[in-house]
């Protein structure tokens, strides 16, 4: 597949501190690429490079086959932006709020039908200053699709929302998603790189932690299930023998990490069954995709406080 | 589409927002009327104008136009854009094919009405009310003095935009800057009592000499109040304020460290 966007190298100081350190990665056309990281990773730095808001200090970057420090307006007329931080002026309609931003491009998208895709279509008359946050931010989307881009930058669109409009954000990414748009999503919850993307970046103090898709993630942490259980009252060192396992115990519970879940089972079910003995909240637990973004993400927590 | 029908298309929509905005709308149209009623209730009769005695309606009615040209063009240009930064909007625009030039000729096309407006509304008032009569040679005047007014205090508020850096900053600077202006210019208080120093120190800011021509427009029979000097004074300053704002403006929001 082509790449929509290609960065390489690239590498980004603010004064004498480097907040990117010489970061590659690809997004392919009709794919959603997830981009995740804690605040202070530098995903906000890395998507107003690609955006062509900020200037960069080494590496190749391309969107769209254009430098975006060189943007320009046949470029801008291709690429979509959500920004992380836009509030609509309150007084104008949704429709005229949509419409006007449609003047701004050469071939843009029909306004009750980008209204209608973001699922305002019964707001359309309303003031965009009694919208709901989650009716609001998509309004943002609309905005960001009116012109009908190549290449939607969608920068955290669910942050601060609600469950439910959460949930509705989602159902319209899908949408878009569906309709074959090529999306670079910026995010801080794993579960919803993981239900909306098709491919998953995680960014750690400016450097790739980790790119694929959420299964090869989880897989890089071999997935190793949790096995516990209450060990009040256990000869633990002839139960570890037996198992043949390293026990970790935490508060009157052991537990030991498992590649082999139904083995292991086996082993400790066997040894308790000999030994008479009952195994209280006895658990194996897959580890979540948020685990994962904890182990690779995590120790990331910056001093600096702004996402920049 | 031509980017000139664009730019009309963006001023109709600047236009329509400030018509739904209560406030600006409150603070740059019926603020000045209630003025010029206020300070005709409180001054009556005549004052002193370049040593001949005038009415002061007629003297308050050119005072408080000047005041209001600046009001719109200056003051409220200034909060609004930066609110409009604030909110993240410029940076938005900016991100679209959108030329530059298309918002900033909206806001001072829309500003340019506004003023027209106003003041067309102020020159009734005052001659329904007050006896201010209106000839060929007044209006010459008003033309000049409007478009110069909105040139030079637009680009002031442009640049100023730099420094105000939250949209709480432009509310208070942009009113202050305002009234204390009007003072040292001889537009609330008449020239007749004021100090000398204060009026020197007045002739140097751009209000002083529209307010003075302006008044010259109004008191003197057959006087445009056009003077050289005057529209001097306020298209360097608008030079200044153009040169400056070029230089300082930004679309993205100032002081969150971004």
């Amino acid at each position: 597949m082509d790449a929509v966007v290609s960065v390489d190298g690239l590498r980004k100081s603010y004064g004498d501190r480097e907040r990117l350190h010489g970061i590659s990665f690809d997004v392919r056309t009709g794919e959603i690429l997830g981009f995740l990281g804690t605040n202070g990773a530098g995903k906000t730095t890395t998507i107003e490079i690609l955006e062509g808001y900020r200037s960069y200090n080494a590496g190749v970057v391309s969107v769209l086959g254009v430098d975006p420090a060189n943007a320009t307006r046949a470029w801008r007329n291709r690429i979509g932006l959500v920004l992380q931080a836009c509030e609509l002026d309150p007084v104008y309609t949704v429709r005229e709020t949509v419409a006007i931003f449609a003047r701004y491009f050469r071939r843009p998208t029909d306004v009750g039908a980008t209204i209608e895709a973001v699922g305002l279509s019964a707001k359309s008359d309303d003031r965009v200053g009694q919208l709901s946050g989650g009716q609001k931010r998509r309004l943002d989307v609309a905005v960001g699709l009116v012109g009908d881009p190549e290449i939607l930058f969608l920068d955290e669109p669910t942050t601060g929302l609600d469950p439910i409009a959460r949930r509705e954000m989602w159902t319209m990414i899908e949408g878009l998603r569906a309709a074959g748009k090529t999306i670079f999503l910026t995010t801080h919850y794993m579960d919803e790189a993981q239900h909306l993307a098709d491919r998953i970046i995680i960014l750690r103090a400016g450097e790739i932690a980790a790119n694929g898709t959420a299964d090869e993630l989880s897989a890089s942490l071999g997935y190793r299930a949790a096995v516990s259980f209450d060990a009040d009252g256990l000869d633990l060192d002839r139960l570890a023998a037996a198992v043949g396992r390293q026990l970790v115990v935490s508060e009157s519970t052991a537990s030991f990490e498992s590649a082999n879940v139904q083995g292991d089972l086996q082993s400790l079910l066997d040894w308790a069954r000999d030994h008479e003995v009952q195994l209280a909240n006895l658990q194996a637990v897959q580890p979540s995709l948020d685990d994962v973004f904890v182990r690779l993400a995590g120790d990331d927590v910056t001093d600096e406080g702004a996402d920049r | 589409m031509s980017d000139v029908s664009l730019a009309f298309a963006q001023t109709r929509y600047a236009l329509r927002g400030f018509l739904r905005d209560p406030s600006a709308l409150g603070f740059t149209a019926f603020f000045p009327i209630l003025l010029l009623l206020l300070f005709n209730a409180i001054f009556k009769g005549v004052t002193d104008f370049n040593g001949t005695h005038v009415r002061a309606p007629a003297y308050y009615t050119a005072s408080i136009i000047a005041y209001e040209i600046m009001l719109v063009s200056f003051s409220s240009l200034l909060v609004r854009v930066t609110t409009n930064r604030e909110r993240g909007l410029l940076k938005r625009f900016r991100g679209t094919p959108m030329p530059s030039w298309v918002y900033l000729f909206s806001e001072i096309a829309r500003t340019l009405i506004v003023v027209a407006a106003t003041v067309a509304v102020l020159v009734a008032v005052g001659a329904i009310f007050y006896h201010v009569t209106i000839s060929a040679h007044l209006v010459a005047g008003l033309v000049v003095y409007l478009v110069a007014g909105v040139f030079c205090f637009s680009a002031l508020a442009l640049a100023l935009t730099r420094l105000c850096v939250t949209a709480d900053a432009a509310s208070a600077i942009g009113p202050l800057a305002a009234t204390i202006l009007a003072f040292l210019s001889g537009v609330f208080i008449p020239v007749a009592v004021m100090p000398s120093w204060m009026l020197d120190l007045g002739k140097v800011f751009p209000l002083e000499h529209m307010a003075r021509g302006l008044q010259a427009a109004f008191l003197l029979p057959g006087s445009t109040g056009v003077t050289g000097t005057d529209v001097g004074v306020m298209v360097a300053w608008g030079v200044v304020g153009l040169v400056a704002a070029v230089r300082l403006f930004r679309w993205e929001p100032l002081g969150t460290g971004r």
